[in-house]
């Protein structure tokens, strides 16, 4: 049975429906991003399982306990914010034993706690600290140290690396996938951004205008999107628009060319019109590479990005992304330039809305 | 310089000159009580006479019980409005301004028709019921500026996500209330607390009306039978006030309950 159960929950504000029909389960000790762009949904979700927005419809359970009719401060659940939340009031140890205090325990055993949450973040040199004395990303591992003392069933994230730059946003981000693998702590995290939820989840719940599009694993989400929504809105993607040339045989024209598909065309006819996705690292430029597909166009601009050059290439009206690592003998596609791109059929994918 | 900077100088100059010329005029004249030298004769008057301790002590309680009151009432309405009922914002605060549009005068009389001995809540009855009626009197004058104060505060601290930080780990609203907002609002607490005290104890229409025996009425009535204490009362007045100002710049200042944020 799952730890989490999220069935059927609807809510909506006024006339507004913002998440409709949601469902899930989550295992103990899962890692699940809900990833999604702003007002899709994904946060009104996270605040329900916590207690801060009543569903208008539908049931959640932790452990097999229905947390309907349980308060926020009943349900046993750690929440770290987006804008830290620390009591500016209380130093650091104040802000990490509050919860065990209100939870009533004895002064030694929230002292030990204490400890053992700060030596975990290893901000154990600043426990006299106030909020205000500290760096952005030690606030956040303070608030999830905090979040994590009184031994939460369930931890809740709600965007918590936001507000912090890059650097800090990935160093931060392994941090806190590391002491939730160490803790097995059951983990729901709300991010927008595809790049955090990829990294560190053991599945993802695509979510758009209130529902669950996808809820896969990073590899499942990113390679074989299951609608147009999350192709697009996870990883870069070509949209590639052709028409079917033989049902049959499961081939497709893309401008002159005539390429083999590995997915089932269905019942399209031939000269019906059909969306297949390529994804930019997918192929090469190189004569001597592997694959059984090509797509021949001229080269539109290249662009070196440090790491990668992206090329554009023109094939018959489509404008295809062509991502290639930088190398020191790497020869740069110039504009105009006739190129062939070389992949494997099953790099393409067919999208469905 | 600049001419611009001149001009700014010069309003400057002329401002100070307009403020500060009086007061020193007025402190000159509470030092010439002694014929041919000055000296701090008409303090010693003022601080020896019996009726000015009763009523700087009177009003200092009722400025006491103004802002405990006051701040009972202030912090909850501006907490639940800012966290539940963000809708109601602009009613409440056209509320807390109208004790600034109508005049006190008009405030007092309304109160005497409603709680007069004779009516069914009669406060004026008793001196005790008339001493309520004075703190909430100034209660509702103090309301503009106590609100305001407590309100900006709490704006500066994100009221709604620090309680729902305290929610979930399990504090219940007690908790929430004296532990987690209380403390972080307590710079704007102080600023509401020391405006309503420089409030009170220059306040006369509500007390003179109710006939109280507050600071306000005092200074009046020195000031209309004696001739160097008034000064040296205006000028402890005007010290009263500078002190209030001064502390509250001293706890906005060094408050280190600065909010933490992204």
């Amino acid at each position: 049975m799952s730890f989490l159960v999220l069935e059927n929950i609807k809510k909506s504000f006024g006339q507004t429906q913002v998440v409709k029909d949601f469902d899930m389960s989550i295992e103990k000790g899962e890692f699940v991003s809900f990833l999604g762009p702003s007002g899709c949904g994904k946060t009104t979700v996270l605040r329900m399982i916590a207690g801060f927005e009543t569903p208008s419809g539908g049931r959640i359970s932790i452990n097999g306990k229905d947390q309907s009719r349980l308060k926020t401060s009943q349900r046993n659940i750690g929440m770290v914010f987006q804008a830290y939340a620390l009591f500016p009031n209380m130093n650091v140890f104040d802000n990490v034993a509050f919860g065990l205090k209100v939870a009533g325990k004895p002064k030694a055993e929230i002292e030990a706690r204490v400890k053992e949450m700060l030596s975990l973040i290893r901000l154990d040199h600043l426990a006299d600290r106030y909020p205000y004395q500290l760096s952005g990303g030690q606030q956040q591992r303070v608030a999830l140290a905090r979040a994590l003392a009184p031994k939460p069933q369930v931890l809740l994230l709600d965007e918590p690396l936001s507000a912090l730059d890059a650097k800090i946003r990935v160093s931060l981000r392994e941090e806190i996938r590391q002491i939730q693998s160490q803790l097995g702590i059951t983990t729901v995290f709300v991010t927008h951004d595809q790049e955090e939820a990829l990294s560190i989840s053991d599945r993802i719940v695509v979510m758009n205008a209130g529902r669950a599009d996808q809820i896969g694993t990073p590899s499942e989400i990113y390679n074989h999107p299951a609608t147009r929504f999350v192709a697009s809105f996870v990883g870069t993607l070509n949209m590639i628009e052709a028409t079917v040339a033989d049902p049959a045989a499961n081939t497709v024209n893309v401008g002159d060319n005539v390429v083999r598909l590995r997915e089932s065309v269905g019942a399209l006819r031939a000269g019906d019109k059909l969306s297949i996705a390529l994804r930019p690292e997918a192929g090469s430029l190189s004569e001597n590479a592997k694959g059984d597909t090509s797509l021949t166009g001229k080269v539109v601009s290249s662009h070196f990005l440090g790491s990668v050059i992206r090329t554009k290439i023109d094939v018959g009206g489509n404008r295809i992304s062509f991502d290639m690592f930088n190398a020191p003998d790497a020869v740069i596609p110039q504009a105009g330039e006739t190129v062939t791109l070389r992949f494997n059929a099953s790099d393409f994918l067919i999208v469905r809305d | 310089m600049k001419t611009s900077k001149i001009l700014a100088w010069i309003a400057i100059a002329i401002g100070a000159i307009y403020f500060f010329v009086p007061l020193i005029g007025t402190f000159e004249f509470s030092l010439r009580m002694r014929r041919g030298e000055y000296s701090f004769d008409a303090y010693q008057s003022v601080f020896s006479d019996i009726q000015f301790q009763q009523t700087f002590g009177f009003s200092m309680l009722m400025a006491l019980f103004t802002i405990i009151f006051g701040m009972l009432l202030v912090v909850p309405t501006a907490y639940w409005v800012r966290l539940r009922l963000p809708q109601v914002r602009p009613v409440i605060e056209f509320i807390t301004l109208l004790p600034l549009v109508i005049p006190a005068i008009v405030i007092v009389f309304g109160y005497l028709r409603l709680y007069n001995s004779s009516s069914w809540l009669p406060f004026t009855g008793s001196v005790g019921g008339t001493n309520t009626l004075l703190v909430l009197s100034y209660m509702t004058l103090s309301l503009p500026y106590m609100y305001r104060a407590v309100d900006t505060a709490m704006r500066a601290i994100d009221v709604r996500t620090l309680t729902e930080a305290a929610e979930i780990l399990g504090a219940k609203w007690p908790t929430i209330m004296f532990r987690c907002i209380f403390p972080n609002v307590m710079s704007g607490v102080l600023s509401g607390a020391f405006i309503t005290f420089a409030i009170v104890m220059g306040e006369f229409t509500m007390a003179a009306l109710l006939n109280r025996p507050a600071f306000g009425p005092y200074l009046q009535l020195v000031g209309a039978n004696k001739a160097y204490e008034p000064s040296a009362l205006a000028i402890i007045a005007f010290a009263i006030t500078w002190l209030s100002m001064g502390l509250l710049q001293l706890v906005t200042r060094f408050s280190k309950l600065t909010p933490s944020r992204p």
